[in-house]
């Protein structure tokens, strides 16, 4: 208990930061920063239909964030969420179109299975390029997601779309009734099912298997992992292309859950705030659910914010924003406050396990 | 095809400014991620400097200075709070994104478009149809001559890529890569800040939110597929910029969608492909990948 209170302190401290900084950038901006975090609180929480929204929201970003969890564990800077979700989303509608007529118990774990195969699919070609070739992860993941972007407005312009609307805007045909896992508000047994299911998964492959130990040491240090024997190369497949099928599975929910529908563009932020709830939560299991409880809040707060306060959820994005920009910092002292040891060696700071896998990384 | 020519001139020049920008911090060892935080950043304060004043160099006056302070930022969340430099760029991004959003919100009360009353000069008559590029379209390849010459021809040129490819040797002659960086990253914002001016103040003379539309992180797939040349990005750039305007021309006279999705797929694709092809080649040279273990960070 005392280790979860200690290790969730750097990032608690750091998202009251940000959103301190945030509160005076949007005072700054004339607008009431009390009364935006306040709704922001009435939005989230506050009320039983609130939290349900917030639940919804939740599920699927804990979804995509283990995946990201996966992945940077392992070393690799899985920047395409964004693109696997959508890629995830586009195998599912095309999976539950082929198949629309059949039962429903036989299309809907069909659809959900084509949407984590999809999102591992565009995930693997990255690991594959970065492990045959050493071409970097971060530039191929960025690429696929406006690859992947491109494919849904193929999909949503061209084969599957919606002709019964005003046939200019990039909607596909929603999913019949019969084959949808939720109403609009996204949250039923069904999501809350796989959710845990999830979870518990990766919590165990992570924490209790040999796979779960090698793959955080192979983040950290490839080259000793490999002479201590190990298969990095198998490793990291597994680490990558499971962050990308979670990355399909949370698109193949909100596909059958809460949009019912393809639209060209939907969700833009997903990919980034599943990375943000990852590196929040500290790359641990326990970690990212309660960030991801926070930032669930948030997107939920950032569609009532406008209609019920009128004030912008544009400050929504900025918070997030100044999150991202913080939350790896390497919190160290400052090289004007004096040392307590007078050394003339520089005081070496150990740096949390999160960092160690994160900064491993060479960026150029 | 002189039109096409004129598009991918109007359309590419901010892309030109905004991968030298990427292709100087790239240079000295930063991932720029943030290169679109900055040009909308650069788009916005421009116009809304030049609604404010009434002139376009007072939009560039003020977008220069915001977009530096943007860099500056970037610098100090990467080398002074030691955070992941591709995280904080991203977050960057984010913060130009969500942070003209609110800032035309605020100033302007207004959601969605800002129109200014002045755009940058045009050539004029006298040019014929080339005549309606702009100013900063014009001066584009004197910039690039310019980062060329300084980047390749000076001792502070050389200084900067020593930093980033070997920021310990560097640091062993007395030279700062901290500092390096600080300058390269506020260069950049300079250069982000010609960029989104060019791109508001240029063509539509109006800032809408999300304008840039990935712009600026195709500049940096630019600065990827480049190389981290000047020369080589700036090609790259102007590449990008004619495969766009080829797929609107083919859009028009054959109006079909899925073709002109396909070639707006291509700088992607162009852009891995061109990495795997450099990757691989640069596997079977073992110099390269020894170096890369002295890097820090």
């Amino acid at each position: 208990m005392k280790r979860l209170f200690l290790s969730s302190l750097r990032p608690v401290s750091l998202v009251v930061v940000a959103v301190m900084i945030c509160s005076v950038i949007l005072q700054v901006c004339r607008f009431p920063a009390w009364d935006l975090l306040t709704n922001i609180v009435d939005g989230s929480f506050a009320s039983i239909p609130a939290c349900l929204n917030t639940l919804g929201w939740t599920m699927p970003l804990l979804i995509s964030a283990l995946g990201v969890v996966m992945s940077f564990r392992c070393g690799f800077f899985n920047i395409g969420v964004q693109g696997q979700f959508y890629v995830g989303s586009v195998g599912a509608a095309v999976v539950v179109e082929a198949l629309s007529g059949a039962p429903a118990w036989f299309v809907i774990p069909l659809t959900i299975l084509a949407g984590v195969i999809a999102g591992g699919v565009w995930a693997a070609w990255p690991w594959f390029l970065r492990t045959r070739y050493g071409t970097d992860e971060v530039i191929t993941t960025l690429m696929g997601n406006f690859l992947a972007g491109l494919i849904l407005l193929y999909v949503t312009a061209g084969p599957l779309k919606d002709s019964s609307g005003t046939g200019s805007s990039a909607v596909s045909k929603p999913v019949a009734q019969a084959y949808r896992i939720a109403s609009s508000g996204g949250v039923s047994w069904t999501i809350v099912a796989i959710t845990v299911a999830v979870v518990g998964a990766v919590w165990y492959a992570t924490n209790r298997t040999a796979f779960g130990v090698l793959s955080q040491l192979a983040g950290r240090n490839p080259v000793m992992t490999r002479w201590q024997g190990a298969r990095v190369g198998r490793l990291s497949f597994v680490s990558f292309v499971a962050s990308g099928c979670l990355a399909g599975l949370s698109g193949a929910i909100e596909l059958l859950g809460a949009n019912g529908r393809l639209v060209s563009g939907f969700m833009p932020a997903h990919g980034f705030t599943a990375i943000l709830i990852a590196l929040v939560g500290g790359l641990s299991v326990v970690g990212a659910g309660i960030a991801s409880l926070f930032f669930g809040g948030l997107a939920a707060a950032s569609l009532y914010l406008p209609v019920v306060a009128g004030l912008p959820s544009a400050g929504i994005d900025v918070l997030n924003a100044v999150i991202a920009i913080l939350i790896t910092a390497r919190l160290s002292r400052p090289a004007w406050i004096p040392s307590k040891r007078s050394s003339v060696l520089p005081n070496v700071v150990p740096a949390a396990s999160v960092d160690a896998s994160i900064h491993a990384k060479d960026p150029s | 095809m002189i039109e096409v020519l004129i598009t991918t001139l109007r359309n590419g020049s901010p892309l030109v400014y905004v991968a030298l920008a990427g292709m100087i911090a790239q240079r000295c060892g930063v991932w720029h991620l943030g290169l679109e935080g900055l040009m909308i950043m650069g788009a916005c304060a421009s116009v809304i400097g030049a609604t404010l004043w009434g002139s376009w160099w007072a939009g560039m006056a003020l977008a220069i200075p915001v977009c530096m302070l943007g860099g500056a930022l970037l610098w100090f969340a990467i080398e002074r709070l030691k955070a992941a430099p591709i995280i904080a760029g991203l977050g960057l991004t984010g913060l130009g994104l969500g942070g003209t959003d609110l800032c035309i919100q605020a100033v302007f009360g207004s959601q969605g478009a800002l129109f200014s009353p002045v755009g940058l000069p045009r050539l004029g008559e006298h040019f014929g149809s080339f005549g309606v590029l702009s100013v900063l379209t014009v001066a584009m390849p004197i910039v690039v001559a310019l980062s060329w010459l300084v980047i390749k021809r000076t001792r502070f040129g050389l200084k900067l890529t020593a930093c980033g490819d070997h920021p310990f040797a560097a640091r062993a002659v007395g030279v700062s890569p901290s500092r390096m960086r600080l300058y390269a990253l506020a260069t950049g914002g300079v250069l982000c800040a010609l960029g989104g001016t060019d791109l508001a103040l240029g063509t539509l003379q109006t800032f809408s939110i999300n304008m840039t539309a990935g712009r600026g992180f195709m500049g940096f797939a630019a600065v990827i597929f480049g190389g981290g040349d000047p020369i080589g990005s700036t090609l790259a750039a102007l590449f990008f910029s004619a495969v766009e305007s080829i797929g609107v021309a083919v859009q028009i006279s054959l109006g079909s969608q899925v073709s002109q999705i396909l070639l707006l797929a291509l700088p992607y694709i162009a852009t891995v492909l061109g990495l795997w092809i450099s990757a691989a080649i640069r596997k079977q040279d073992p110099a390269s990948s020894q170096a890369s273990e002295l890097r820090d960070y």
